[in-house]
C-alpha cells in the first residue's frame, strides 16, 4: 500500500501538484494524464528526488523524511523512462546494485536473483553485458531489477517506451504476474490507455499537477473530466 | 574471487618484471623503472576514478606529493619501518583525497577537474616553499646542507631489490583496484557514472561511495609518493607541479584509462620516453610533441587508448580475424 498526503510541488510560479493525495491499495495501479500533468513528477516526490510539502507512506510507513536511497533501503524500486542499466556491468551485477545496500547473506541475495532472472526469462543470459543488450531486453532487465530485496512499492515509468505492440503486450503480461511473486504494490505511468486499461485496477489521473479522478479505472476512464482532459473529448457540462 | 584473463596476464607482465628488469636494467635506468612504477601508480589511481566515475581529477601528482612528504617527515622524525611510514604516508594522503572529495560531492565534470587542478595548484606552492624534509629540526625538517640517510625496507636496500619491491607494491594495488571494481563499490561506481538518479534508485549512498572513490585515489598516489621518496631519499617540489598532474591524467587517457596496461602504459610514457630521449642526446621536451599527438589520437580514434588498441588487436588475432 502506498498512500500520498497533500503532495505539493511548486517550480517557480509552475505548480507541478497542487495537493495530490491518494491511496494505492490494488496490487497494481496507474497514474495518468496529458504531458506535464505531473506524473513523472509525482514519481519523483516518492522516489525522494524532490522534497516537498506533504506525507509518503508506505505499508502505513512514513518515509517523506528519508533521502533517495534510504526509501530504496525501505523496499521502493523504480525504473524510469529512459531505462539505466549500468552498461559495463553484467545482467547479474545490474540486479547485485540493488541488493548490495540491503542486508541478508549473499546464498539469499544469490536466490533473489536467480528467482527474478528466471521471472524475465533471463538465466542463461545473467552473464551478459547490460551493453549487448536490445531495448525490449534492458527494458525487462529493469523490471528484474525492481523485484529483487523484497520491495513494498514498484514503480514503473512508461515501462513499454519505445516498444513494439507485441512487445508492449509481453511486458504487460509480465507486470500482471508482478504480484503473484512478491506482495509490492506496483504503480504505473504510461500514456498507452490500453495497457492501463488491461492492466491497472486503480488509476489516478493528474491534469496540470491536480487529481481529476482516482478510482476503478474502467470508471476513471469513463469519467467526462478525464475524456476531456486527457483523451481530448470534449466535457459536456 | 576468480582470476580474470587480465588478472593472469598482470601477474605474468608482473613476474615478467620482476625478473627481468634488474636483469637489463643497470645504473640509472633502474632508478627510473623505480620512478615509472611509481607513476603507473599513480595514473592508476587517476583512471580507476576517471573510467568507473566518470569523474576528472587533476590533483593526482600533488597528492603524490603529500605522501612522499609524509614518508620523507617519518623517515627522519622516527625510527619506524619502511613498510610502516608507508602505511602512514599512505593514510594521511587518502585523509587529504577525502578533503579533494568534498568539492566532489556538488560538483560534476569541467567544475569537478578545475577544483581539484586548484587544490594541486596550493599543494604545489606549499611543497616549493617549505620543500620536502631532509632531516633538518622543527616540522618542516628541512637542512639546507647534505640530507640525512633514507631507510629503505630491510629485504629491499640495494636499486634492484628495491625496484622489485615497487613492482610488487604496485601489482598488489593493481589487485586492490580490481577487487574494488568487482565488488559492491565498483558496481555502485558503474551506476553512479550511468546516472546519479538511477544510483539513489538503486539505493546507492552517492556521497558515501564518491568519498570512497577519492579515498582509494589519494591512498594510490600516497603509496605512489612514499615509494618515490624511497627511490633516492630525496624529493624535489618540481616534480609535484600542478601542470605534471594534468600531464599524468592525459597520459592515463593516453594509455586507455579501463585497462591495468594503460596505467603502465602512461608510466613509461611519463618517465621512461624522457630518458630515453636524454640517454639519445635528444631535448626530453620533445617528448611533450609525442604526448599532444598521442593525446589528439586517443580523443579522436581510441577512446580505450593504446591499451583498448593492443586488446582489440590481440582479440581479433585470437578469433583469427585480420
Amino acid at each position: 500500500m502506498i498512500e500520498l498526503d497533500n503532495l505539493q510541488v511548486k517550480f517557480g510560479g509552475v505548480v507541478a501538484l497542487d495537493n495530490v493525495s491518494a491511496t494505492f491499495n490494488a496490487p497494481i495501479s496507474g497514474i495518468i494524464g496529458p504531458n506535464g500533468a505531473g506524473k513523472t513528477t509525482t514519481m519523483n516526490v516518492i522516489s525522494g528526488f524532490i522534497q516537498c510539502p506533504g506525507k509518503i507512506f508506505f505499508d502505513s510507513q512514513e518515509v517523506s523524511l528519508l533521502a533517495a536511497h534510504q526509501r530504496t533501503r525501505q523496499g521502493l524500486r523504480r525504473s524510469f523512462q529512459h531505462e539505466q542499466l549500468a552498461n559495463d556491468l553484467s545482467v547479474r551485477d545490474n540486479l547485485r546494485i540493488v541488493l548490495d545496500p540491503l542486508p541478508g547473506s549473499a546464498a539469499d541475495k544469490r536466490n533473489e536473483i536467480t528467482k527474478a532472472l528466471a521471472f524475465i526469462e533471463f538465466t542463461d543470459r545473467a552473464e551478459m553485458l547490460a551493453a549487448q543488450l536490445n531495448t525490449f531486453q534492458r527494458r525487462l532487465v529493469d523490471i528484474a531489477r525492481c523485484l529483487v530485496g523484497n520491495p513494498k512499492v514498484i514503480m514503473l515509468d512508461e515501462p513499454c517506451g519505445g516498444l513494439t505492440q507485441e512487445e508492449t503486450t509481453q511486458i504487460g503480461n509480465l507486470i500482471l504476474k508482478i504480484p503473484a511473486m512478491c506482495s509490492a504494490t506496483v504503480l504505473i505511468i504510461d500514456h498507452d490507455v490500453e495497457l492501463i486499461k488491461r492492466i491497472c485496477t486503480d488509476t489516478l489521473v493528474l491534469d496540470f499537477g491536480r487529481c481529476i479522478a482516482f478510482g476503478k479505472t474502467i470508471e476513471v476512464l469513463a469519467d467526462p473530466k478525464v475524456q476531456a482532459a486527457y483523451l481530448g473529448i470534449e466535457e459536456i457540462v | 574471487m576468480k582470476i580474470t584473463r587480465s588478472g593472469y596476464a598482470g601477474i605474468a607482465f608482473t613476474l615478467a618484471l620482476l625478473i627481468l628488469l634488474p636483469m637489463l636494467a643497470n645504473g640509472q635506468w633502474v632508478k627510473v623503472f623505480t620512478s615509472a612504477s611509481c607513476f603507473t601508480l599513480a595514473a592508476a589511481g587517476v583512471a580507476f576514478m576517471y573510467s568507473r566515475l566518470g569523474m576528472v581529477s587533476l590533483g593526482q601528482v600533488a597528492l603524490m606529493g603529500i605522501g612522499g612528504w609524509v614518508m620523507l617527515r617519518m623517515n627522519h622524525a622516527f625510527n619506524f619501518p619502511f613498510e610502516v611510514n608507508l602505511i602512514i604516508a599512505a593514510s594521511v594522503t587518502m585523509i587529504f583525497g577525502w578533503v579533494l572529495a568534498l568539492p566532489a560531492l556538488k560538483m560534476r565534470g569541467l567544475y569537478l577537474a578545475l577544483i581539484t587542478l586548484m587544490a594541486a595548484g596550493g599543494i604545489e606552492v606549499i611543497l616549493s616553499t617549505y620543500r620536502f624534509p631532509n632531516g633538518g629540526t622543527g616540522f618542516w625538517g628541512v637542512i639546507p646542507s647534505v640530507a640525512a640517510p633514507f631507510r629503505r625496507p630491510m629485504i629491499a636496500a640495494s636499486d634492484s631489490a628495491y625496484l622489485q619491491y615497487v613492482i610488487v607494491i604496485v601489482a598488489l594495488c593493481f589487485a586492490l583496484i580490481d577487487i574494488h571494481r568487482r565488488t559492491a563499490p565498483g558496481r555502485a561506481w558503474a551506476m553512479i557514472r550511468r546516472s546519479e538518479a538511477a544510483a539513489l534508485a538503486s539505493g546507492v549512498n552517492i556521497v558515501y561511495y564518491k568519498a570512497w572513490a577519492f579515498g582509494l585515489s589519494g591512498l594510490l598516489a600516497g603509496i605512489a609518493g612514499a615509494l618515490l621518496a624511497g627511490s633516492i631519499g630525496l624529493l624535489d617540489a618540481a616534480t609535484f607541479r600542478a601542470s605534471e598532474s594534468i600531464m599524468l591524467f592525459a597520459l592515463a587517457v593516453v594509455g586507455g584509462a579501463r585497462f591495468w596496461l594503460g596505467a603502465v602504459i602512461a608510466g613509461i610514457l611519463y618517465r621512461v620516453l624522457p630518458a630515453l630521449f636524454n640517454d639519445w642526446g635528444l631535448d626530453a621536451d620533445l617528448t611533450l610533441i609525442i604526448f599532444g599527438a598521442a593525446l589528439l589520437h586517443a580523443i579522436i580514434t581510441a577512446p580505450d587508448g593504446i591499451s583498448g588498441q593492443i586488446i582489440g588487436l590481440t582479440s581479433k588475432f585470437k578469433r583469427g580475424t585480420p
